[in-house]
């Protein structure tokens, strides 16, 4: 009788680990084991809301050199472009008239060309009749940071050197101000 | 004493696997069933054994066993949950200069930038940021993060640079890379050539209306490709560059040394050609029940052995 007890009691014991291991086993045929996937950074600007802005210090046509961290304190309107591309082109004239009208009241614009020579953007500034600084990022830093999908780019600094919005695609000067507008009115 | 034996040898076992995934991170067959089934196994052995000696069933010093099989088998549930619900590795390819979520971690990537010089040394550097936590710097060696392991490893990388006839430097694009606009080439893509496969990947130069694509060949692969014994060896990587127009039309096919400009379709390209580290995230043991598990097993062995010292004498002394 004590023999046939022990032995109950061995096979019950032996039942519960062997319905463990099942049960283990089926979980693990169906979990894990999937392919290995991968995240590719990217998102375009726009996910950059609310980052502290990225700054190279760059040279800048004319003589010189700048950055984004240099106007600390103004709201500065980064517009990433490059001569070849035609948007930028278009969006041009409405970056100038931005300029001309908001500077007095402490805006800053830079001009960004994307992976020229100094005197390719130059020429191009002179053309364009572009009185805003341009700066010249030869290594594509800015563009790169600031997870540009295209040309132009346009990101905007507050004046605690965050990003308040980040924009794919060109522009019109009304766009531009109402954007600009609501963070220079608020000192 | 073959039953304990049994026992200790399975939770060697055991902890040895587990550790294994802090160690030796990323690897599939944590999350395969014959691991799986070696852990089940060995916690099964060990709490069967546990019980047994805590009710002195199987020799003496049977809670000192029991204290320090309990330790292993909390080692072996944690490697064992880790295996199985743990989620899969993922790896975070970023854009130098470019900041990254890692859901995975809570954590964003910075992905240093990287220039000529730091492509060939591949030294750039990934650094975690965490609300609440100082920055980590992430590198080959895996470095624990909540319930994940963290480390970097190396891929190919090219930083790019096309002038024109003038020697005007002329944008570059990826118009097929979330890096739209940047200058180092991560080869996402492969290329299979006979029974081998190289890393691939594709720029643009749109003021030359020009789209090149650059195969990617490490030392080792050109030295096996050189047919002619008098040609010098190849002393770095190296590059196949085949540029198309717009439409498509092939525009010139050449061979790139790293760091010298090779002429092709109207550019003139340099590529110097290096590495850039990929983040790789993989589940990992919850390290406070590892701690805890090895804390328990080590002390009650010391424990057991200590124990067992100090009794010997009087067991030698009762024939006496």
């Amino acid at each position: 009788v004590r023999f046939e007890t022990e032995v109950r009691r061995v096979l019950r014991k032996s039942s519960v680990v062997a319905a463990l291991v099942v049960g283990m086993l089926v979980s693990g045929c169906y979990s894990g084991g999937g392919p290995k996937h991968s995240v590719d950074g990217g998102g375009g600007p726009a996910m950059l809301t609310g980052a502290p802005a990225v700054s190279y210090t760059i040279p800048r046509v004319g003589g010189g050199s700048d950055s984004v961290a240099a106007h600390r304190g103004s709201i500065v309107v980064l517009n990433f472009w490059a001569t070849w591309c035609p948007p930028c082109k278009e969006e041009m004239p409405a970056l100038e008239s931005l300029y001309r009208s908001e500077r007095s009241r402490g805006l800053v614009v830079l001009g960004i060309d994307q992976g020229e020579s100094s005197a390719t953007a130059a020429k191009f500034a002179t053309a364009h009749g572009v009185t805003f600084p341009i700066l010249v990022d030869a290594d594509q830093q800015y563009a790169s940071s600031y997870v540009s999908i295209g040309l132009p780019t346009t990101v905007i600094v507050g004046r605690d050197g965050h990003v308040v919005r980040g924009i794919d695609g060109a522009q019109t000067l009304a766009q531009f101000k109402a954007l600009v507008g609501p963070l220079l009115a608020a000192k | 004493v073959n039953a304990r034996a049994s026992a200790f040898a399975f939770a060697l076992l055991a902890i040895g696997l587990t550790l294994a995934q802090d160690v030796f991170p990323a690897r599939d067959w944590y999350h395969g069933w014959q691991y799986t089934t070696i852990l089940a196994i060995a916690i099964g052995v060990m709490v069967v054994h546990a019980l047994r000696s805590w009710r002195g069933k199987a020799g003496p010093n049977g809670k000192r066993v029991a204290l320090a099989l309990a330790g292993a088998s909390v080692v072996a549930v944690a490697g064992l949950l880790s295996g199985l619900i743990g989620p899969d590795t993922v790896t975070v390819v970023g854009t130098p200069g470019t900041v990254t979520p890692v859901a995975e971690l809570g954590a964003a990537a910075f992905f240093a930038p990287a220039d000529p010089q730091t492509i060939p040394r591949g030294d750039a550097t990934v650094t975690l940021r965490r609300r609440n936590a100082g920055p980590v710097e992430i590198g080959p060696r895996p470095v624990p993060v909540g319930l994940s392991v963290a480390f970097t490893q190396s891929r190919p990388a090219a930083y790019v640079v096309v002038r024109n006839d003038r020697g005007d430097r002329l944008t570059i694009t990826q118009p097929n890379n979330p890096s739209f606009l940047s200058p180092v080439i991560l080869f996402r893509q492969a290329q299979q050539i006979h029974d081998r496969t190289f890393p691939l990947d594709t720029f643009a130069v749109p003021a030359a209306q020009r789209v090149v694509r650059i195969l990617y060949f490490a030392q080792d692969d050109l030295a096996a490709f050189r047919h002619d014994p008098a040609a010098p060896a190849p002393t770095g990587p190296g590059a196949i560059l085949s540029a198309t127009d717009d439409a498509g039309a092939q525009q010139g096919i050449t061979m790139a040394q790293s760091g010298t400009e090779a002429a092709i379709g109207g550019l003139h390209v340099t590529v110097t050609l290096g590495s850039y580290p990929v983040l790789q995230v993989a589940s990992a043991p919850a390290p406070y029940a590892v701690v805890a598990g090895l804390a328990i097993f080590l002390g009650a062995l010391a424990w057991w052995l200590t124990g067992s010292r100090a009794v010997a004498p009087a067991a030698q002394s009762v024939p006496a």
